[in-house]
């Protein structure tokens, strides 16, 4: 039955006038419109805060971090939109290790001690870089292939250690004078968790210079007993240079002084010390550019010995644990001549890449001689003997340098010790460490 | 094809001059809309674009209706859609706050103030029980940290683990200190090492909970916040709101002008359920923002260590009852699909009697 028989013809009920079905037309475009914005929203929300990250370990705090962000992160984070989490830390072995421990550890990390590097690497933790860095980029000295024939790390900035900082204004019979003094040599072991480090480059470099990079080398495989008449005479040298046990007040100043802030008192007045046997890092401290610094070969400051034997070098060496993408492309950029170039630009360390310039014409003569040294290929050099002893060795070795600085008459116990300690089994220890040595 | 309840066979349903009332006109006429219901029958023409009828003699009563009805389904999806953002814009937030943020900033606290304690135990001529102690409840508060998942993503809890060696290497030097003989160099050594892991400006460990702080104190404070875009959305589903029900009441006059009906009781469900919907909706908001202010303000500031249990007590009673009030909002998609049925149900069967009308 209809309800309007006969109805109008103009406006039959069950019709759609335009109209109508132009607001429905509508109402379905703006709901959609909604849906869509909404939708998009709810994605690119998403998609932003799920930006590729990868998480990077180093030691580099303070200063130091801030330069390395702003030469070498920030330019990776602008190319490749990929975030980079770092974490700087001076107690970066023991972080290291708890995070290796709880099966979370960064994807990069960057360390300074090829000896613990290759303890990770012999329990599968490292991965290979054979197909992300060219070997002929740095030297065999720098990335070291290990027993497997394969590198597992490369360095991103080297510097010299067996070298001393003096004042400008300082002239060679004053500085004759100053070596036997104690009170002269600027001394800091405080660094935090790796406190005493400053000490072992001394031993270090003394054993280097005095005996040669053969022994030196001996001693850093673990085939050198620490009781050897080499080793103990290199810390009794150390002894008499920096007076340990003598004066208690120098003593305590050198134990409690923070590494960087020994050479404080170069730049003070009346001018307390004037020497710093030291890495070429800390000339950029305000103390050492204030005064100035230059330097001199410890071999011909300490022993007058007309050339170094080797020089004693450090580095940050870059490792990869996860093999990301993300981490891939931060190894890349990592060993690219460019993110190298860009710590050398600043001063702030030495490159050792082979498509690197060793100084460019604008350095000061200090910061070109200091390259090219560096890349001396008449003098071998070998690397920093605790950095490439087994992680415990080094430590240990610390703690001795610590405590014999204040007990010197404790020294036949702490070597008995180290030896004890570098006879343990399961160690890992570097087949070598200097080049142009068998 | 059944005949409209309020439409006379032989009589044209109609709005605007057909439906002009007559003495002795029909009862559609004696329950002709009053003003204010005209006033929006004419609005609603305007913005459907009908503009006037059809003329003399024409209908309105299908296109009304189809107006009607696609209005009160588009405003049913509109604010349960706007209810719907509106509600978990606050309630989203809770439980990240219940379960990580707030537990985190407390965390954080505890960890500070243990970790002062600690030190002050250090210098202590003997080795104590209590250093031992707070390094303990650091290192548990820590672990508590580490476990919320919202601790700053892969750098936050990067940051912990950091923490944690650190924490690990600090308690070592005190501990070599205090082997010392009182009054040494060496214990002097060890200590001033131990302080300097601690407080270190930038990297030391209270620097990097204080820092890890900073960001769990602005992360509380973004998840408590009724921003701008909150307010907007608020907003928009009040209005959303008025316009359903005023549309669901005109709709309803409508009806009962045009059909022999007092009430349309679906319509009249669907407006009860979205007022009661709505009503509800925003009680359960203001208790839950309630609470969450209330939990920013007592997070605020660094607490002393004996209120931190008691600041701890405190989040968990204003926080109280709010999973169960974020769990609400399926109830709202629930409740929209339920008033878009009633509206559907309540308008279908007058649609279908004025479709394929025969001319």
């Amino acid at each position: 039955m209809s309800a309007h028989p006969g109805g109008p013809p103009t406006a039959v009920p069950g019709t759609r006038s335009r109209p109508a079905r132009r607001l429905a037309r509508t109402v379905t475009v703006v709901a959609s419109c909604l849906a869509l914005l909404a939708a998009a929203v709810v994605v690119g929300v998403r998609a932003l805060g799920q930006e590729p990250t990868v998480t990077l370990l180093a030691n580099w705090t303070g200063e130091d971090e801030q330069h390395f962000r702003r030469a070498v992160i920030e330019p990776f984070e602008r190319k490749y939109h990929i975030h980079v989490d770092y974490q700087g830390s001076n107690a970066e072995s023991q972080v290291l290790g708890a995070d290796v421990e709880a099966g979370t550890p960064p994807d990069v990390v960057v360390l300074t001690g090829p000896g613990e590097l290759a303890e990770y690497a012999r329990q599968k933790h490292l991965v290979a870089l054979d197909q992300l860095v060219r070997r002929e980029d740095f030297g065999t000295s720098w990335a070291t292939p290990l027993a497997d024939g394969h590198v597992y790390w490369f360095p991103l900035k080297a510097d010299l250690k067996s070298i001393v900082w003096y004042p400008a204004d300082v002239g060679g019979r004053q500085l004759g004078q100053a070596v036997h003094r104690p009170d002269r040599w600027c001394l800091g072991m405080g660094s935090g968790a790796t406190s005493g480090w400053p000490g072992t480059d001394w031993i270090e470099d003394i054993l280097l210079q005095r005996y040669g990079p053969d022994v030196y080398e001996r001693w850093v495989r673990g085939d050198l007993s620490w009781r050897s008449k080499q080793v103990k005479e290199a810390w009794t040298v150390w002894r008499d240079l920096v007076g340990a046990g003598g004066d208690p007040e120098l003593v305590r100043r050198a134990l409690k002084t923070p590494y960087r802030s020994a050479s404080e008192p170069v730049a003070a007045t009346p001018r307390g010390c004037m020497l710093e046997h030291q890495a070429s890092f800390i000339r950029n401290q305000p103390a050492w550019q204030h005064a100035d610094g230059r330097y001199v070969p410890s071999a011909q400051l300490i022993f007058g010995a007309p050339a170094p034997r080797a020089w004693e070098v450090s580095g940050d060496l870059v490792a990869l644990l996860h093999d990301t993408p993300q981490a891939k492309k931060l190894i890349g950029h990592l060993a690219s001549a460019d993110a190298q170039r860009a710590w050398t630009a600043e001063e702030s360390g030495f490159s050792v890449h082979a498509g690197v310039e060793p100084a460019s014409g604008g350095a000061a003569a200090w910061h070109r001689s200091l390259a090219l040294a560096l890349r001396d290929k008449r003098t071998p050099h070998c690397f920093d003997a605790s950095d490439s002893m087994p992680p415990a060795v080094r430590d240990a070795f610390a703690e001795a340098t610590i405590e014999f600085l204040a007990h010197p008459d404790h020294l036949d116990a702490l070597l008995r010790s180290l030896d004890t300690l570098s006879a343990t089994r399961g160690l890992t220890w570097l087949p070598s460490v200097c080049d142009g040595t068998s | 094809m059944n005949t409209p309840s309020g439409a006379h066979p032989g009589q044209l349903p109609g709005h605007g001059p057909a439906s002009v009332p007559r003495p002795g006109g029909r009862p559609a006429d004696r329950r002709a809309p009053g003003r204010w219901s005209r006033r929006l029958g004419v609005l609603l023409d305007r913005l459907s674009g009908a503009g006037p009828g059809p003329g003399e003699g024409g209908s309105t009563t299908a296109r009304d209706l189809a107006v009607r009805h696609r209005l009160l389904l588009a405003l049913s999806a509109l604010l349960t859609l706007s209810l719907f953002v509106s509600y978990q814009g606050v309630h989203d937030d809770v439980n990240p706050l219940r379960t990580s943020s707030a537990p985190a900033v407390l965390s954080l606290d505890t960890a500070l103030y243990a970790l002062g304690q600690a030190q002050r135990d250090a210098g202590a001529p003997a080795p104590t029980s209590d250093f031992q102690k707070q390094i303990s409840v650091a290192a548990q508060s820590l672990a508590a940290a580490a476990a919320d998942d919202d601790i700053g993503g892969p750098a936050g809890r990067q940051a912990l683990q950091t923490v944690a060696g650190l924490i690990t290497v600090y308690s070592v030097k005190v501990q070599q200190s205090q082997l010392q003989p009182d009054g040494s160099v060496l214990r002097e050594a060890y200590l001033s090492y131990a302080t300097s892991i601690l407080t270190e400006k930038g990297s030391g460990i209270q620097a990097r909970l204080t820092a890890l702080q900073r960001q769990q104190r602005a992360a509380v404070n973004r998840q408590t916040s009724f921003g701008p875009l909150l307010w907007s959305a608020w907003s928009a589903t009040l209005l959303l709101t008025l316009a359903l029900t005023a549309a669901l009441l005109e709709t309803q006059r409508f009806l009962r002008h045009r059909f022999r009906r007092r009430y349309n009781r679906q319509l009249l469900a669907a407006t009860v359920v979205s007022l009661a919907g709505v009503g509800i909706a925003v009680l359960f908001t203001v208790w839950t923002h309630q609470g969450m202010a209330d939990t920013r303000t007592l997070l605020d500031r660094p607490l002393p260590g004996r209120q931190i249990p008691d600041a701890g007590r405190r989040t968990a009673s204003y926080l109280a009852d709010t999973g169960f009030r974020a769990a609400a909002a399926v109830w709202i998609l629930i409740g929209g699909v339920l008033l878009m049925a009633l509206a559907e149900t309540g308008l279908r069967r007058h649609i279908d009697d004025y479709r394929f009308r025969p001319r």
